[in-house]
C-alpha cells in the first residue's frame, strides 16, 4: 500500500465576524496497522509539542524515503488543539477563558471548549496510543518526562520506559484532573501518555529531538513501524518518581529568583540552588537550598516570584 | 487572622516582588469571643464587582449598627465580611490572580506552604471555616447576566431553609461536579458547615438593581438568622422559586454573528417566545430569531453581542424535570 499523506480539518465552528475556528490534523498512513496519535497545543502558550510534530513528520519522511514499507500503520498529528489560544498567546481558550484540558471529554452540543474536546475525543478513539505533549508554562522549565495517574499506571509505565525520557512521574488522583484529555482517553480505553517538556512560549530543540526519537521507538514497539526499522539508540533511561519522593520548593518571599545551578543536575541536601533578591536592596532576601539529595527536574525560568511561587521540584535520590 | 484596627482584620499579609507589601483585609464586626455566625466572601474573582461593592456597603451598614448609628438595631452575633479576596485582580480588573493567571476559586482547600493562590485560599478558608453560615458571592462572567440567585450543591434541609432567608427570586440546586471540588463552597461543605453561593448580574461593571436586591437579601438573612435585630428592610420570601439540576435549560445558539436581546432577566416566558435575534457579523442580515423551546423563568441572558456558534444565549428555569443534566457542561465560567 503506497504511503498516504493527508492534511485535513476535522472540526469547524463559526466565529462572530467572517472567520471560522478550524481544527486540523495531518495523517501519514502506510498500512492497516495500529494508529499512533500525537496531540499538542491544548494550551496556547505551549509550543514544544508543535515542533515535535514537525520533527516527527520530517524524521518519518526521511525514514520512509529509504524504506516506504516501514510504515505499517498510521501516524496522526494534531499539533494545535487550541488554535485561538496559539493565535493570541493565551493558555486557555480565548473568549471563554476555559482551560481546554479541563473540558474533556466534552459535549457535541455544549459550549465551544466542550465542542472542541468532543471533536478531538471522536478522532482519537481507537488509537493504539495517544501522546499528549505539554510544555509546562512560561514560569517553569521541565526535563522531558511523562506523567501518569496512578489509576492508569499498568501498561503505561512500561511503554513510557522506552520513550527516551528522563523521568516518569506516577501521581495520585486529583478529582479536577478527571476533565483532562489523558484521563478521558484512558478511562474510555484509548491509552494516553502525557509528556511534559521544556518551557512555555519557547522551543527547546534538543528536547524535541530526544522526544521524537522516543516516539519513533514507541511506534516501532506498537507495530506502527516495521519491527526491523533501524532507529537512533535510546540514550535516556527514566527515573521513576512518585508523590512520596518529589519535593516542591516554593518561594519564601517575593522578589527576583536567580538560580545558581543548572537544570537537571544532581544536588546535595542543603546545597545552594539560588537566591531571591530585591531590585531595591543589596542584601539577598533569601537563599534557596535543596531540601534533599536529589535531581532537579523542574527549575523556575521566569524570574519574578511571589511568596509561594514554585522555584523548583526535586526527586529525592539516595547519594 | 490578625486584628488590625476597629472592626478590621488581616487574613493574609504578603510581600510583593516590586511593590509594597499587601494585605487581604476583612471586616470583623459584632461581639467577639465566639466563632462568627456568618462569613461573607466576594471578589474571589477580581472582575466580579457586584458582590465586592455590596459587601463593602454592608460592612459600612453593620459598623453603623455596632456604633449605635441605627437606633433600635443591634448585632447579636459576630460577622466576618471579606469584600475582595483577589485584591490585586480587583485593582487591575482581572478575574484571575494577575501574576500567574490562576483562578483563586479553583485552589481550595488551599495549602499554607504551597503556591501563592493556594496560600490565599488556605487563608480565606481559615478565616471563615468556624462560621456557622457561609455565603460566597459571585457575578457571572462578563458576557452573561444572571438573575440574583442562590446556588446550593447537594444541600441538606438546613441549607435549603437558609437559602430562602435571602429572599432572592431563585434557588438553584446543583450536583457536585469534579470542578466544584476545588471551590470555596465545596471546601466549606467538607468542613461541616453550611455553604451558600450567590450569583448576581455580570462581571466587569455594577448593575445597581442587582446590587440593591443583594444588599436587601443579606440584611434579610442576618435578620432571619437572628444575628441582626431591630432592622426591617427585607420583604418576606413569597416569591422564591426552587429549581433542581434537571430544571435548568441552557439555550445555546447554533448561529454566529451579532446577538441582541431586549429581554430583562427575571421575567416568565412562554415556549416560542422571542429571546433575541442573531444578525450576520459582516452582511448584517437577520440570520436567526432565537426562541425559547420551553416555558419558564428567564434566569440568565447573554449581554455580550459577539456570538460564536455554540454560545450560551439564555438560561430558562422550567417547572418540569428534564431527562439530562446539560448544565454540568456549562460550569467553568462565573462562580
Amino acid at each position: 500500500m503506497p504511503i498516504q499523506r493527508r492534511h485535513e480539518s476535522f472540526f469547524s465552528l463559526a466565529l462572530p465576524y467572517r472567520e471560522r475556528l478550524v481544527l486540523e490534523r495531518a495523517l501519514i498512513a502506510g498500512g492497516p496497522g495500529p494508529r499512533l496519535a500525537i496531540v499538542s497545543g491544548i494550551h496556547g502558550d505551549e509550543l514544544e509539542g508543535l515542533y515535535v510534530c514537525h520533527r516527527l513528520a520530517a524524521r518519518l519522511d526521511a525514514l520512509l524515503e529509504r524504506w516506504p514499507e516501514a510504515l505499517r500503520g498510521t501516524v496522526e498529528l494534531y499539533p494545535a488543539l487550541n488554535p485561538l489560544g496559539l493565535d493570541t498567546l493565551e493558555r486557555a481558550v480565548p473568549i471563554y477563558d476555559i482551560d481546554l484540558n479541563r473540558a474533556f471529554p466534552g459535549q457535541a452540543g455544549g459550549l465551544v471548549p466542550h465542542r472542541l474536546a468532543d471533536a478531538v475525543m471522536r478522532q482519537l478513539a481507537g488509537a493504539a496510543l495517544v501522546i499528549d505533549i505539554h510544555a509546562s508554562n512560561i514560569y517553569l522549565r521541565e526535563i522531558p518526562q511523562v506523567r501518569i495517574a496512578r489509576a492508569f499506571e499498568a501498561g503505561l509505565v512500561s511503554m513510557a520506559r522506552s520513550m527516551n525520557l528522563d523521568l516518569i512521574w506516577v501521581h495520585e488522583a486529583s478529582t479536577v484532573l478527571e476533565h483532562t484529555i489523558a484521563h478521558s482517553l484512558n478511562a474510555s480505553g484509548t491509552p494516553c501518555l502525557v509528556v511534559e517538556m521544556g518551557v512555555g512560549m519557547r522551543l527547546t530543540p534538543a528536547f524535541a529531538e530526544q522526544v521524537t526519537t522516543g516516539i519513533l521507538h514507541v511506534a516501532r514497539a506498537l507495530g506502527v513501524l516495521h519491527r526491523d526499522v533501524e532507529l537512533e539508540p535510546i540514550e535516556h533511561r527514566p527515573l521513576v518518581a512518585d508523590d512520596n519522593n518529589v519535593h516542591y520548593l516554593n518561594a519564601q518571599v517575593s522578589g527576583i529568583f536567580v538560580p545558581c545551578v543548572e537544570h537537571w543536575i544532581a544536588v546535595r541536601r542543603d546545597e545552594l540552588l539560588g537566591r531571591i533578591v530585591s531590585p531595591l536592596m543589596a542584601q539577598p532576601l533569601a537563599e534557596v537550598r535543596s531540601p534533599c539529595d536529589g535531581v532537579l527536574f523542574t527549575l523556575r525560568e521566569y524570574p519574578l516570584v511571589y511568596e509561594g511561587s514554585l522555584l523548583a521540584r526535586l526527586m529525592e535520590v539516595s547519594p | 487572622m490578625s486584628v488590625r484596627s476597629r472592626g478590621e482584620s488581616v487574613l493574609l499579609h504578603m510581600t510583593a516582588p516590586s511593590r509594597e507589601d499587601f494585605d487581604i483585609p476583612a471586616h470583623d464586626v459584632g461581639p467577639r469571643g465566639a466563632p462568627p455566625q456568618l462569613a461573607l466572601v466576594a471578589g474571589l474573582h477580581g472582575n466580579e464587582l457586584n458582590g465586592v461593592f455590596v459587601l463593602s456597603r454592608l460592612a459600612s451598614f453593620l459598623r453603623q449598627v455596632v456604633d449605635g448609628g441605627r437606633p433600635g438595631a443591634a448585632l447579636l452575633g459576630r460577622v466576618v465580611v471579606i469584600p475582595a479576596v483577589n485584591v490585586l485582580g480587583l485593582n487591575v480588573r482581572r478575574r484571575a490572580w494577575p501574576f500567574d493567571g490562576t483562578d483563586v476559586n479553583r485552589m481550595f482547600p488551599g495549602y499554607p506552604a504551597g503556591e501563592t493562590t493556594q496560600r490565599i485560599a488556605a487563608a480565606v478558608l481559615a478565616a471563615t471555616v468556624d462560621a456557622h453560615w457561609r455565603i460566597d458571592i459571585h457575578s457571572s462572567n462578563v458576557d452573561f447576566e444572571e438573575l440574583p440567585q442562590v446556588r446550593l450543591f447537594e444541600p441538606d434541609d438546613e441549607e435549603r431553609a437558609a437559602a430562602r432567608w435571602l429572599g432572592l427570586p431563585v434557588v438553584l440546586e446543583r450536583p457536585v461536579t469534579p470542578l466544584l471540588t476545588t471551590t470555596l463552597a465545596y471546601a466549606w461543605k467538607t468542613t461541616g458547615g453550611r455553604a451558600l453561593v450567590v450569583q448576581a448580574g455580570y462581571a466587569g461593571s455594577l448593575q445597581l438593581p442587582h446590587c440593591e436586591r443583594l444588599f436587601t437579601a443579606l440584611v434579610g438573612f442576618l435578620e432571619r438568622s437572628g444575628v441582626l435585630v431591630g432592622v426591617r428592610l427585607a420583604e418576606a420570601d413569597h416569591d422564591v422559586h426552587t429549581f433542581g439540576p434537571r430544571q435548568s435549560f441552557p439555550l445555546i445558539s447554533e448561529h454566529a454573528g451579532w446577538f441582541v436581546s431586549r429581554l430583562e432577566v427575571g421575567r416568565w416566558i412562554q415556549a416560542g417566545d422571542l429571546v433575541g435575534s442573531v444578525y450576520d457579523g459582516f452582511h448584517g442580515d437577520l440570520v436567526a430569531e432565537v426562541r425559547s423551546p420551553v416555558a419558564g423563568l428567564l434566569a440568565g441572558v447573554r449581554r455580550q453581542p459577539l456570538l460564536c456558534e455554540g454560545d450560551l444565549v439564555a438560561r430558562v428555569l422550567v417547572q418540569d424535570e428534564m431527562s439530562c443534566l446539560p448544565e454540568t457542561y456549562l460550569m467553568g465560567h462565573g462562580q
